[in-house]
């Protein structure tokens, strides 16, 4: 059996339509994880006859009658087994209350995002099912992403729906922990980007693709609730970022940083989407971590060379974020690195002093190491800052920072 | 509304369980105690598939059918058996994904050959990386 390939603007179609057929499904019998079993079925179905007869007039209805067909198929091969088994039938478990009609302007995505970002979930297991069930990815496209065996990610793919099955993920849409559950999901975005775009130009292309795939999933978001600033602030603070993939890197895959790239190379269009977003959430929505960060990448993105960067009004904003997010560790790192730059490296390193960053980090304390020694450095403490770089290349478990960090030490030798 | 945490991977860490051994304690595994200890290392595996952990792994042939490679002089210079003489030798890996370094190491803590030989545990380099 050929594999279908179906074309570029049938698979975006596909992938479009997949998460609103799921929340079609879900809406009416529950089950998630029976629902989301038919809806793949569909999407194979479909991947499968398209391409050779053509796309049907409907194509939502299309799927959403496979997928009611598979579902119901596999209702009755199950009941009739129960049946047989327990001599009694339970219907099961509903994740979605009928009774509770959603807001009749709300797409079906995001319900389907709501539900694969159950709090029972490990964040691995929200982004696997959420590239699945929202991305309408295979499992295969999955597991190329994270680099694991295909088995591998399809035992993990229905352990998470056993646990959603198990936690009884139940929850009305009109339910007043959908903010909260909003939290969690530009988290499982912010989190798909980020893996996305760390990967380095030797790694599978698959990967790099999850940065697509969550601005992709993010403008989705956006278009559904256009006035929530955090989600704005999100999708502003990935094209802010990705506009500087090109520059982040040589050919060679050594990572350059930010006042050494070349801004010549950074996505102007990107930015100039960026900062529109950022500037209309700031003027209109109430003021988040999300935002904030997207306030500083827009200034970065604005000079237009390293020299010209406005760090009082950067640092300012970090002062804003520290309050926003106490605590977090990689905030106060590169809020230390603006006090440097508006200070001094020896305020920089009286700052980090003041906080008890490395018992936060956990396995990350190179990073306060790799800041540290870069401190040093600029203080006049050449012998001090190599021997930091060189911890904090030892404990890194990233080649390209390893490479980094001992170049930076090879450089003071 | 948001939840931004210092957690940059949402990928849990690779590791490589490397699996030391010799012929007194592989010998134990075909001794009258072998069947329950290969049941022990089937669970464990088992486990570790159910799990979404396991990534792969491979036995090694005995460190007796090693070559060396060397270059002398840029010469290469191939001889039988392994570099240094040592009272266990690398006889296969495990390669997990798990939440934790505590959480691979107790992996191998129930590995069955612990009990009779070491094992190691070491995070595996990752291809991408932050820009500093």
């Amino acid at each position: 059996v050929s594999t279908a390939s179906p074309s570029g603007a049938t698979e975006e179609l596909l992938r479009t339509l997949a998460p609103r057929v799921l929340g079609a499904l879900v809406r009416r019998h529950g089950q998630f994880d029976a629902c989301e079993d038919a809806v793949q079925e569909a999407l194979l179905a479909a991947a499968l006859q398209w391409p050779e007869g053509g796309v049907p007039d409907e194509p939502f209805a299309w799927l959403l009658t496979v997928a009611s067909r598979r579902l119901v198929d596999g209702f009755r091969a199950d009941s009739a087994r129960r049946t047989r088994e327990d001599a009694v039938f339970v219907e099961g478990e509903r994740l979605v209350d009928d009774a509770a009609p959603g807001p009749p302007d709300e797409d079906d995505s995001l319900l389907v995002l709501l539900l694969c970002c159950d709090p029972s979930l490990s964040a691995p297991s929200q982004l696997a099912l959420t590239l699945r069930a929202v991305g309408g990815l295979t499992t295969a496209q999955v597991a190329a992403a994270f680099l694991v065996p295909e088995a591998t990610m399809a035992q993990r793919i229905s352990r998470a729906k056993a646990t959603l099955r198990r936690a009884g993920a139940r929850f009305a849409l009109a339910g007043d922990d959908t903010a909260e559950r909003m939290g969690v999901v530009l988290h499982v975005l912010y989190l798909m980007f980020n893996e996305g775009y760390m990967a380095s130009s030797g790694d599978a292309l698959a990967r790099a693709e999850l940065t697509t795939e969550a601005i992709r999933l993010t403008r989705m978001v956006h278009a559904l609730l256009p006035g929530d600033g955090e989600v704005t602030g999100l999708l502003s603070l990935m094209l802010l970022t990705d506009a500087r993939r090109a520059a982040r890197a040589t050919s060679g895959g050594d990572l350059i940083p930010l006042a050494k790239q070349d801004r010549a190379a950074w996505n102007r269009a990107e930015i100039a989407e960026g900062l529109a977003l950022i500037e209309d959430a700031l003027r209109a929505a109430p003021l988040g971590p999300y935002q904030v960060q997207a306030a500083i990448a827009a200034l970065h993105a604005e000079a237009r060379a390293a020299g010209e960067t406005d760090w009082p009004q950067i640092l300012a904003l970090y002062r804003l974020l520290e309050r926003l997010l106490p605590g977090n560790p990689i905030v106060s790192l590169n809020h230390a690195v603006a006090v440097a730059e508006v200070d001094g490296p020896r305020a920089a390193l009286a700052f980090l002093d003041e906080r008890d960053l490395d018992s936060r980090l956990g396995e990350a304390t190179h990073r306060a190491d790799a800041v540290r020694a870069h401190l040093l450095e600029r203080a006049g403490s050449p012998r001090a800052a190599r021997e930091l770089y060189r911890a904090a290349a030892r404990r890194t478990t990233s080649l390209p920072e390893r490479r980094y960090l001992e170049s930076r030490a090879a450089a003071l030798d | 509304m948001s939840r931004t945490t210092a957690r940059l991977r949402p990928t849990a860490m690779r590791y490589m369980i490397m699996i030391y051994d010799n012929a007194q304690s592989r010998e134990v595994f075909t001794g009258p105690d072998g069947a329950a200890l290969m049941g022990e290392m089937e669970a464990l595996m088992a486990e570790l598939r159910e799990s979404g952990e396991y990534l792969g792994g491979e036995a090694l042939a005995d460190p007796a059918q090693t070559r060396s490679v060397r270059l002398v002089d840029g010469v290469p210079a191939v001889t039988d058996g392994p570099l240094a003489e040592a009272k266990e030798h690398f006889g296969g890996y495990l390669m997990v994904e798990c939440d934790s370094f505590e959480r691979a190491c107790e992996i191998a803590r129930r590995w069955p050959s612990a009990r009779f030989t070491p094992l190691e545990v070491r995070p595996l380099m990752s291809g991408g990386g932050e820009e500093m």
